[in-house]
């Protein structure tokens, strides 16, 4: 445990991620669900203008933003309690809203003052209404809880039991939280594709390349589950295999560029057991294309006069610091100065995570530190033994950035300056733009 | 007894004292006439009159009165706010650092982030309370940033549990000797989150602003959001220094608020409680005029201001030199912004006040949302009743609604009237009218139309915009609405609150 790990308190400053019910966009990245929150005036319109609008400026899509039908809870349902209210709002959603499928989330209030949610709900699942519920009060946790809880519930109150066969060759996919990773739907709109290019068929589940809920009906008929994540998704995983028995692959990293990309399919077609002659006939395509464009950039990279920045630092949640660490440690050659995982990974995944980065290439090891407030962080940066010139974070790190003379690459929540549509950071192609974003950012800073 | 009482550590809500409404359909000027001014409304003093609100069973997501004291306590430089909450409460220091930033930039001030500290409450807290996570919290703000006041906002968790902030103030406002604020800010407590705006003030009314004031003649508070500085040359003209409050203030500027000749505001849904605390607890005068938009509301305000602080000689050559100098500019732009339709979705006050200047510029405005309506402010003054205000100066707005960021009845307001355009300011809104092929300027710059300029800078922004159409419409024909058929078959938007029994028919 670091120093400053041992400094703190309960006090967070400039939070990196959402509460419970940030996972309203859990749901809202599934095409065609409606989420209907059950929370103040307040909640749902937090989570939207910081997770999905000053963070990429992702937008809102079809049901995401405004849209969410939400019970504004006043003063009578906390003294009286707020079934009825809910009652209403699902009864008057059926008929305003065109949704698959309703997912209630509900805020602090009704979980502290005991709304009777399971059974409000189920009144409509009972006539029929496509419908769950998730308790999401922000005190249970942050929104990458959430986006676990959200999924179970869908799963276990929507698509239910299954004991028929399985489709072979089909897998499905967890991998980031939509929203929270702010590339999320470029990043998922790749990770298909090169799936799709070793032969199998590909659940992604969430954004454009999602066929919605008619996929998620067709979860537990897939052959295996993929987690491509360090432990977000992971619980998900456990509990299909336990409910469908579905095998799960469990890969911490994200793969970003070539090397990593074609060692992740190998892995992924081996387990899947697909043919390896396939296989190999895609990733040599792939990187046939990759490396004439890293070729071509090859000459900036070797003899750009003003040089680039060598060393640098990621304060980023384990999903994208993991990834993007190994990328530049393995395939660009830069010196990692400090690590920062922010996203308050429960205790039993954090010594898996050390290890990860313990062991980032053959020469070189990183050690970790978890820090989720503002204030640590930016000490954290500060007191490293060497100064990074470039910080792959998050908007709040623009400050310390600038005091250490150093570039910024905003790749985590809140990216409020970014503007985000398909742009990807991960995979072959993924790769590519997070080249050209950081040397942009290095060089046309320097003059 | 005053009206504006700073005993009590919570401040009273909108509802209570002004007897607002979030929810209302018709026309300007009835809704001028069904207020609580003297206008035509049996001169009833006092609390507003009650207005008929339409309300029904269907709502989507609002925004809460902590969000209004996060992004104005927790946008004064030197201080820090402390949400004690759980975490979902502080992701909106996303927006609201954004929005610091970059106001920040536009007004030639050092650019940072804005510095508010979440208590962070877990499960375990809301059984046991979260008393001692907040003094922690406090502890930590003290040592780290060594502020010059401290804000502490509550949450509807810890409201519920009943957490006693007040106490807790207390103990550290002794201990260290700075003003440690508590604002109560619990988003169930009010239905409109104006009341945020409020409770900030209320706070810095009873524990910042300086009781024993030496006098500044020439120093006039103007309450402010974020905006470019045009009121320095425009009070410039008047012999008079400009003391902007509450965001990106200093607690020191905050402080010396009772020092002012005068406080006056762009907008009367935000300076209404600060204006009159300081009025009637400190002697400083609020301007009791128009708002400053458009000639009309500009003069008299201008002329207001003048009379308060004895400047009437420099405002009047003000006010000639000026009325010359934008008459060709105002002509020049009517030619081009002639047949067009805009529409105005703004904050209440703030509406009224644009749509001055839109018809001044010649455009048709018979459409504007408002996300609440205060049928009285707490002056009580008619000089302030900006709505009769507009009607009386500009006409009636034909469709005149008040809905509190309804996007799905936004849908047939818009269907009603068919604009051009839209004004917006707050977000949720304009994302639906981009769906329907309708541009939206988006007034971030709040000031943009104040003054003389305002009326010139609003039409240029206005021709910006209308050239955006062409996205837009080519996005509408490739978009589907959240919407049942039957919804987007509704011409009236307020079908569901009036009739609710609606929700049950097949």
């Amino acid at each position: 445990m670091s120093l400053l790990e041992d400094t703190k308190t309960n006090s967070i400053s400039r939070p990196r991620y959402g509460c419970a019910i940030g996972a309203t966009h859990t749901a809202a990245a599934i095409p065609g669900v409606i989420p209907i929150t059950h929370c103040g005036p307040g909640c749902a319109d937090k989570q939207y203008v910081s997770l999905a609008f000053y963070n990429g400026f992702q937008g809102g899509g079809y049901s995401g933003g405004a849209v969410p039908p939400s019970a504004n809870i006043s003063e009578n349902e906390v003294v009286f309690g707020g079934d009825n209210r809910l009652r209403e709002l699902i009864q008057a959603s059926t008929k305003i809203m065109a949704a698959d499928l309703f997912v209630v989330l509900t805020g602090c209030i009704p979980d502290i003052v005991g709304d009777d949610i399971p059974s409000v709900v189920s009144e409509f699942q009972q006539k029929g209404v496509p419908i769950v519920y998730a308790e999401t009060g922000g005190f249970h946790g942050n929104n990458l809880v959430g986006h676990e809880t959200v999924v179970r519930a869908i799963i276990d109150q929507f698509i239910g039991d299954y004991s028929g066969n399985k489709i072979k060759n089909t897998v499905n996919v967890w991998t980031e939280v939509p929203y929270q990773n702010t590339y999320w739907r470029g990043d998922l709109g790749e990770i298909k594709r090169i799936l799709k290019g070793i032969g199998l068929k590909v659940n992604i589940l969430f954004g454009h390349d999602s066929k919605g809920v008619t996929e998620w009906l067709d979860i537990p008929k897939a052959a295996f589950n993929l987690v491509i994540s360090p432990w977000v998704g992971l619980g998900i995983a456990e509990h299909l295999q336990n409910k469908y028995n579905q095998p799960y692959l469990h890969i911490p990293a994200i793969p970003i560029g070539a090397l990593e990309t074609s060692e992740f399919l190998r892995k992924v077609s081996k387990f899947a057991g697909l043919n390896s002659k396939s296989t190999e006939e895609f990733i040599a395509k792939e990187e046939e294309s990759y490396y004439k464009y890293v070729e071509d950039f090859s000459d900036f990279y070797s003899e750009y006069w003003w040089g680039v920045p060598a060393r640098f630092a990621v304060v980023s949640d384990s999903i994208y610091s993991l990834s993007i660490t190994k990328f530049l440690v393995k395939q660009l050659g830069l010196i990692s100065v400090k690590q920062i995982i922010t996203e308050n990974t429960p205790e039993e995944y954090k010594e898996q995570i050390r290890e990860e980065f313990r062991h980032i290439d053959h020469d070189v090891n990183l050690e970790v530190e978890f820090l989720e407030d503002g204030y640590l962080i930016e000490e954290a940066l500060r007191t490293a033994a060497e100064k990074p010139a470039i910080i792959f974070g998050t908007t709040w790190d623009r400050d310390i950035a600038k005091e250490l003379k150093g570039n910024i690459v905003e790749i985590g929540f809140p990216s409020s300056y970014e503007v985000v549509l398909s742009r990807s950071y991960v995979g072959y192609k993924g790769a590519l733009s997070l080249i050209e974003k950081i040397f942009t950012v290095a060089i046309s800073a320097s003059a | 007894m005053k009206r504006i009482n700073l005993a009590a550590t919570a401040v009273e809500s909108r509802e209570q004292r002004l007897g607002t409404i979030i929810g209302w359909d018709g026309n300007a000027d009835s809704l001028a006439e069904e207020s609580g001014y003297a206008r035509k409304c049996t001169g009833r003093k006092g609390k507003a009159c009650e207005l008929c609100e339409v309300r029904g069973p269907f709502t989507q997501g609002s925004v809460c009165s902590e969000q209004m004291v996060e992004c104005q306590a927790g946008n004064v430089r030197d201080a820090v706010l402390i949400q004690h909450s759980p975490i979902g409460c502080a992701v909106s220091q996303t927006i609201y650092n954004s929005i610091y930033r970059n106001g920040l930039a536009m007004r030639n001030l050092p650019v940072e982030n804005l510095k508010i500290v979440s208590t962070n409450l877990l499960e375990q807290d809301m059984v046991f309370g979260g008393i001692e996570k907040l003094k922690q919290t406090l502890d930590d703000v003290i040592e780290r940033y060594n502020p010059k006041a401290i804000f502490i906002g509550t949450s509807c968790s810890t409201g519920i549990i009943g957490d006693d902030i007040d106490s807790v103030a207390a103990e550290y406002t002794e201990q260290h000797r700075l003003p440690v604020v508590p604002l109560h800010c619990e988003g169930f407590r009010s239905k409109h989150w104006s009341t945020g705006f409020d409770s900030t003030q209320h706070g810095i009314l009873r524990d910042i602003v300086r009781k024993n004031p030496k006098k500044q003649e020439d120093l006039v508070n103007v309450i402010n959001l974020w905006g470019s500085d045009v009121f320095t040359p425009m009070l410039k003209e008047l012999n008079l220094r400009v003391n902007y409050v509450i965001d990106m203030a200093t607690v020191e500027d905050l402080a010396q608020m009772s020092e002012a000749a005068a406080t006056v505001g762009f907008c009367n849904t935000l300076s209404s409680y600060l204006a009159q605390g300081l009025e009637q607890n400190f002697g400083v005068p609020e301007l009791k005029a128009p708002q400053p938009y458009g000639i009309a509301g500009t003069d008299a305000w201008l002329r207001g201001l003048a009379k308060l602080t004895h400047r009437e000689e420099p405002a009047e050559r003000y006010i000639k030199k000026e009325h010359a100098r934008i008459k060709p500019l105002i002509a020049a732009l009517k030619l081009k912004l002639k047949g067009k339709k805009g529409y105005v979705a703004t904050g209440s006050a703030y509406s009224h006040g644009l749509i001055a200047v839109m018809r001044e510029l010649g455009i048709e405005v018979n459409g504007s949302l408002v996300f609440h309506h205060d049928p009285i402010y707490d002056s009580e003054d008619p000089a302030q009743d900006s709505l009769a205000f507009l009607v009386d100066n500009y006409g009636d707005v034909e469709n005149f609604s008040v809905s509190n960021r309804q996007q799905h009845q936004f849908y047939a307001l818009l269907k009603r009237v068919n604009p051009d355009f839209i004004l917006i300011r707050h977000n949720g809104l304009a994302p639906l009218a981009s769906r329907l092929g309708i541009p939206a300027a988006p007034l971030g710059d709040e000031h943009i139309a104040v003054g003389y300029d305002g009326i010139v800078n609003l039409g240029n922004a206005i021709l910006e915009i209308l050239q955006r159409r062409k996205f837009h419409e080519d996005l509408s024909k490739h978009v589907k609405l959240p919407y049942t058929k039957w919804w987007l078959e509704q011409t009236d938007p307020y079908i569901v609150a009036r009739n609710p029994q609606l929700i049950y028919q097949d």
